[in-house]
């Protein structure tokens, strides 16, 4: 285990130590030491530092998805994270939050909130923009900028500053698919797949009326979506290109075989037997799979034609993060836990329980699964996650518009001007 | 022949409308003993029985599932609120029904004008007032919010007690009875079926609330929070699908014991809605 | 209202009074509040008195102060931390909380207004006791006083808990609500972290403006308009199926009236979350009810009727316009009905049958009597309550929360104010704040539900609170 510290930040703090003449016993160690020494020297005394300054029980909560999974592997590693400090007396809560709902429960009351939480990177912005999460000013036991993979740690950063710690990396979406009866180059396109569906009276579909799925076609067109400084948006959706991917999405909805149905609806027809290849990520891995069985196969995404070229669905590349409260009263002890966490030997138990692909490189290597290949394959075609929030709602109703076949250049219109209204538009 | 006919007639439509009404819960029912662990949408019954949701329930509470301690709590504040509500109810109906005294009209237009203030909206207020008071994530900080306000429910009340004749005042005053004789020995035992229709309903407010208590109570243990916190919350996109059997075996538990006292308390109930509806 | 002027300039004129003519123990009330019983031996009293006035003037100055001489501009200093990576500890500055400015603020005011009118009360019954000592009256004792609780102030005994509740879960959230609506407390100024402050009437102009983009007016006129017609028909449907569904129990030919009725009473017991979630996913795009209506052929039947497109897959119960605001007027009569049903039991029980029986001799059929004498009776007694439960289906948030919290709206401008067909004022501002953090806008949203609710009950209930006719059933 590398520990190491930022080392601009290590020497201003320890200007700050010396004239502080804190009450450690251990002298900080004096700057003409060789950098990488002073390092590894400091973040451990900073720890000690903390170890010597805590006083009573160090009480921290964690809120973590309500899975039964979750709230187990959570509590094994949080007592290993104990038992890594015998000398203080922790009182660690885990909490069961619902991930979607992450944000909403923590701005509630952001000092009653946990110290620290697991939250998906859509959440990000509105969390800074709160000034809910703190910054993650050091690192003390690893460097996420070595051990992660450098798409999850610049997801974690907001104007710049790093504000989560990356944790799994597979909240992307991908194609589900039973290999029994569909072969590679039925699920190669969209066209190609509901044809065959059709065929063999079966389901197959993606939730176009949800502005997260949907994001994947108008990308893939080549239309552009991007957040800009202001928080609002740019979008170009109405574009002829726009036009032409809207329509060629309706004709694919159209089809007797295509369906979009919620995720509810999905596991439900699922389990009913009536599903042959469907949008979905890892949080339904191991439903798909029971259901599947020998079938169950996972790939990129589909490709689908506007204007008579093929064009690959583009997505959003998924991580989850774990952020520390910025009104956490044990800024220290919670920064250290959130990294005992999320560093490499505690993804690979969260992929062990979950099957959540790890974020960390190292874990990522011992990680494998049809699901999570087909999350790299499709990761060349994924994006990052930066929109404004006034994204969600027109899309989502554009999305149903093109579900229920009212696609027309005034809908489009309409919809880029909800998208791209001012963020503070009242 | 006719009659006859018309009598058989008469209970065929209504079995057909209680069919109707009845019929969502059947559907609830039938599910509690499905094998099938999430939400079934494409058969009315289940596939499979079996008696072991229940089981869960009751004997293996988890994280997400912990109903015996969720009924302990919701019973608790049920209970407390009902006996805070009830009283405040009744002293605020008694003396702005029975009593005459400065203010009392504008007591009351003020009252009324306060109720009709959305009160999802207020709910964030309240939150902070409690956490003034120190009180929130706690029992008795859901009490206080379920039962505080509730002195400006007193109309239906109030227009039971309009109809207890002056006569009877009158007369034990003047054999000496004090105001607070006459309230706890003539006026409470005279309107018993309008206090227990108030009682249950101040009993029913909390027990059936999830807005606020989601609000209110912090806590992310499930072991602290209410029936109806936990089970909305088994309804969350990464439970229902394991849950749902639970959610509906919560429910049907839930709903048994409302649906027994209200089956033993229609008379009652009956008497107090119209009771205070004759006036109001 | 007038007398509530003239009751406020008597007791200032007592007021004046007091201070000029008072004897020493009067003027030293001034100071010190329990003076002036102490000079008429009220030693209880005076104590009593003298230790809320402490108890007031300490906790303003220590507890309130603070946050009141904030009030005007909400705080300006903004929270700055600093981290020290060394110690890991976080130095944080004495920074403003908007929103307990706010809240601290408006209790500490309505705190110092309530002293005020306590303080010269307080002096006007000072100086009535150094009259009443004059002309040689009886003084109560503490006791008398104690016992005037039971009996001529009664009401101050029955009213005070009650009271204390309302302000402090009512009256204060309220005034705070209302306050917010005039500030910019939204998504990007949210307290501890952020200061909001105060910005006028400019949130509620954007509430009754429109351009391409700002689409708040455009969606309140639609939200407000299926409100209103949600409340009237949801109140009337209930009410007519309560009384029809009783009056068919009550029916002479009807055997084994209360299983009936206890048939119907079951589905009171359901908590609405539940039984309101159940019927919202049973009537799914994909759920059971669609799945029976494509197997039984109802789904072609409202095709062929011209109702649904050809290429229709379900029939969009609780996901299109139209059908959804139905179908939610239907399940809000399932709701409903069993509860009139129990209210009409009563009062038809109680119809005065000599009417019915002249009415029937005089050769009425039953549908002219139920039209002619049973309705307007019924119609009399509830009419009342029928306009609380219009005002209380205004602000019905479950039935609509429940059954449309999966609705997606394809109508732009609606979704751009994140608004929906199918929501009413209430929800609309309920995931305003709970989902867009949008306060300041929910407060505009809100004082103006407020004011048609309070518009609606003026026209009727002045006429029922008046207290003209509160004696005429006795």
């Amino acid at each position: 285990m590398k520990k190491k510290v930022l080392a601009v930040l290590l020497a201003s703090a320890m200007a700050i130590t010396a004239f502080a003449g804190c009450g450690s016993k251990e002298e900080s160690s004096t700057t003409t030491e060789t950098s990488e020494e002073t390092k590894e020297a400091s973040s451990d005394d900073a720890i000690a530092n903390l170890i010597a300054s805590t006083e009573g029980t160090v009480d921290l909560t964690l809120w973590c998805s309500e899975t039964e999974e979750y709230q187990k592997v959570m509590k094994e590693l949080c007592d290993n994270f104990e038992a890594q400090y015998p000398d203080v007396d922790f009182n660690i809560t885990i909490g069961a939050v619902s991930e979607a709902d992450m944000k909403d429960r923590v701005l509630e009351d952001v000092e009653a909130a946990a110290d620290v939480f697991v939250f998906p990177d859509d959440q990000l912005e509105a969390l800074v923009k709160a000034g809910a999460l703190n910054e993650v000013a050091a690192q003390y036991t690893y460097d996420m900028n070595e051990t992660d993979t450098a798409a999850t740690v610049e997801a974690g950063q907001y104007n710049g500053k790093q504000y989560a710690y990356p944790f799994t990396a597979s909240n992307g979406y991908f194609l589900y698919y039973d290999s029994s009866i569909l072969s590679e180059e039925d699920v190669a396109s969209w066209e190609a797949l509901t044809a065959k569906a059709e065929e063999l009276g079966k389901e197959v579909g993606c939730e176009v009326s949800n502005a997260w799925y949907l994001y994947g076609f108008f990308k893939g067109a080549g239309c552009t979506l991007e957040e800009n400084e202001d928080q609002s948006n740019t979008c170009d959706w109405n574009s002829e290109t726009g036009l032409a991917c809207a329509e060629s999405l309706q004709k694919i909805c159209a089809s007797k075989a295509f369906k979009s149905y919620g995720n509810d609806d999905f596991l439900a027809q699922l389990a009913d037997g009536k599903i042959a290849a469907y949008v979905s990520g890892t949080w339904n891995d191991k439903k798909v799979a029971e259901v599947f069985g020998d079938g169950y196969a996972a790939t990129k995404l589909p490709t689908f034609e506007v204007n008579g070229e093929a064009k690959q669905m583009n997505s959003y590349s998924g991580y989850k993060f774990m952020g520390v409260n910025a009104y956490s009263k044990n800024t220290g002890w919670a920064m250290l836990l959130t990294e005992y966490l999320t560093q490499a030997s505690s993804q690979e138990a969260v992929y062990a329980a979950t099957g959540e692909g790890p974020s960390n490189t190292e874990a990522l290597k011992n990680a494998s699964s049809p699901a999570l290949s087909a999350l790299a394959e499709q990761s060349q075609y994924a994006q990052l996650q930066r929109v404004g929030g006034k994204y969600w709602e027109p899309a989502a109703a554009l999305g149903k518009n093109i579900v229920d076949g009212k696609v027309s250049q005034q809908v489009l219109d309409d919809a880029v001007a909800g998208i791209t209204q001012p963020a503070d538009a009242e | 022949m006719r009659k006859t006919g018309k009598i058989i007639g008469r209970q065929i439509v209504l079995a057909i409308l209680a069919f109707i009404w009845i019929l969502p819960i059947i559907w609830l029912f039938v599910t509690t003993f499905s094998v099938e662990k999430g939400i079934n949408t494409n058969h009315f019954f289940p596939q499979h029985w079996t008696l072991d949701n229940y089981h869960q329930l009751f004997f293996r509470p988890d994280v997400a599932a912990n109903f015996p301690a969720w009924f302990k709590n919701s019973m608790f504040i049920g209970v407390c609120c009902c006996l805070i509500s009830s009283v405040f109810v009744i002293m605020t109906a008694y003396a702005f029904s029975c009593l005459r005294f400065n203010g009392r009209k504008q007591l009351m237009s003020f009252s009324l004008i306060l109720g009709m203030f959305p009160g999802v909206l207020s709910m964030i207020a309240m939150y902070f007032v409690l956490k003034l008071l120190g009180l929130t994530d706690s029992t008795l900080g859901l009490i206080i919010i379920y039962s505080g306000a509730s002195g400006l429910g007193y109309l239906i009340l109030k227009g039971f007690f309009d109809t207890i004749p002056t006569s009877l005042r009158e007369a034990a005053k003047l054999e000496g009875a004090s105001e607070a004789t006459i309230f706890t020995k003539i006026v409470v035992p005279l309107s018993k079926p309008m206090i227990v229709y108030t009682v249950i309903s101040s009993f029913l407010a909390p027990w059936m609330d999830f807005v606020m208590a989601r609000l209110m109570i912090k806590s992310k243990n499930s072991a602290d929070w209410t029936m109806a916190i936990g089970l909305f919350n088994l309804l969350q996109r990464a439970l229902i699908n394991q849950y749902f059997t639970i959610f509906c075996c919560g429910g049907l538990m839930v709903a048994v014991p409302i649906t027994i006292l209200f089956i033993i308390m229609q008379k009652f109930y009956v008497e107090g809605v119209t009771g205070g509806a004759v006036k109001g | 209202m007038g007398n509530f002027f003239k009751k406020i300039g008597n007791n200032l004129k007592g007021f004046g009074e007091a201070t000029a003519k008072g004897d020493i123990w009067v003027k030293l009330s001034l100071v010190i509040m329990g003076a002036g019983y102490f000079g008429r031996r009220q030693f209880a009293r005076a104590i009593l008195m003298t230790l809320l006035e402490v108890g007031v003037i300490a906790s303003v100055i220590n507890v309130f102060a603070p946050y009141m001489a904030k009030l005007n501009t909400l705080g300006t200093v903004q929270r700055e931390e600093i981290f020290d990576a060394l110690t890991m500890k976080k130095t944080v500055n004495d920074y403003d909380n908007s929103l307990l400015i706010l809240l601290y603020g408006i209790i500490g005011v309505l705190i110092i207004v309530a002293f005020i009118v306590l303080y010269i009360s307080n002096m006007n019954a000072v100086y009535r006791l150094q009259k009443m000592e004059k002309e040689g009256k009886h003084i109560n004792s503490f006791k008398d006083d104690l016992i005037s609780f039971k009996n001529e102030n009664f009401h101050i005994t029955l009213l005070t808990l009650p009271s204390l509740g309302v302000i402090l879960m009512n009256v204060i959230p309220i005034i705070f609500m209302v306050c917010i609506a005039f500030t910019n407390y939204d998504e990007n100024h949210q307290p501890p972290t952020y200061l909001f402050t105060w910005v006028g009437i400019k949130n509620f102009i954007s509430l009754f403006t429109n351009s391409q983009t700002i689409t708040f007016g455009y969606a309140f006129v639609r939200v407000l308009a299926w409100t209103l017609l949600w409340a009237v028909l949801a109140t009337v449907t209930t009410f007519i199926g309560g009384i029809l569904l009783a009056q068919f129990i009550n029916h002479e030919h009807t055997m084994a009236k209360g299983l009936w009725r206890t048939l119907f009473v079951i589905t009171i017991g359901i908590p609405q979350f539940v039984s309101l979630l159940l019927i919202s996913k049973m009537f799914g795009d994909y759920g059971i009810v669609n799945s029976f209506c494509e197997s039984t052929g109802i789904l072609n039947m409202f095709k062929n009727a011209g109702l649904l497109p050809e290429s229709a897959a379900y029939i969009p119960f609780l996901s299109q316009p139209g059908w959804a605001h139905v179908t939610i007027i239907l399940v809000n009569i399932w709701v409903g009905v069993p509860y009139q049903m129990l209210v009409a039991t009563g009062i038809l029980m109680n119809i005065p049958t000599d009417q019915i029986e002249s009415a029937r001799i005089d050769g009425a059929n039953k549908y002219q009597i139920f039209w002619k004498i049973t309705m307007p009776y019924v119609l009399f007694i509830t009419g009342p309550s029928l306009i609380q439960s219009v005002i209380n289906n205004i602000n019905n948030f479950n039935v609509i929360y429940l059954l449309t919290y999966n609705y997606t709206t394809t109508n732009m401008a609606l979704a751009n104010s994140n608004a929906k067909e199918v929501d009413l004022l209430i929800t609309w501002l309920f995931r305003l704040t709970n989902e867009q953090s949008n306060y300041k806008m929910a407060s505009v949203i809100g004082i103006v539900t407020f004011v048609i609710c309070a518009a609606l009950s003026l026209l009727t209930f002045s006429r029922m609170i008046s207290g003209d006719n509160e004696e005429v059933y006795r």
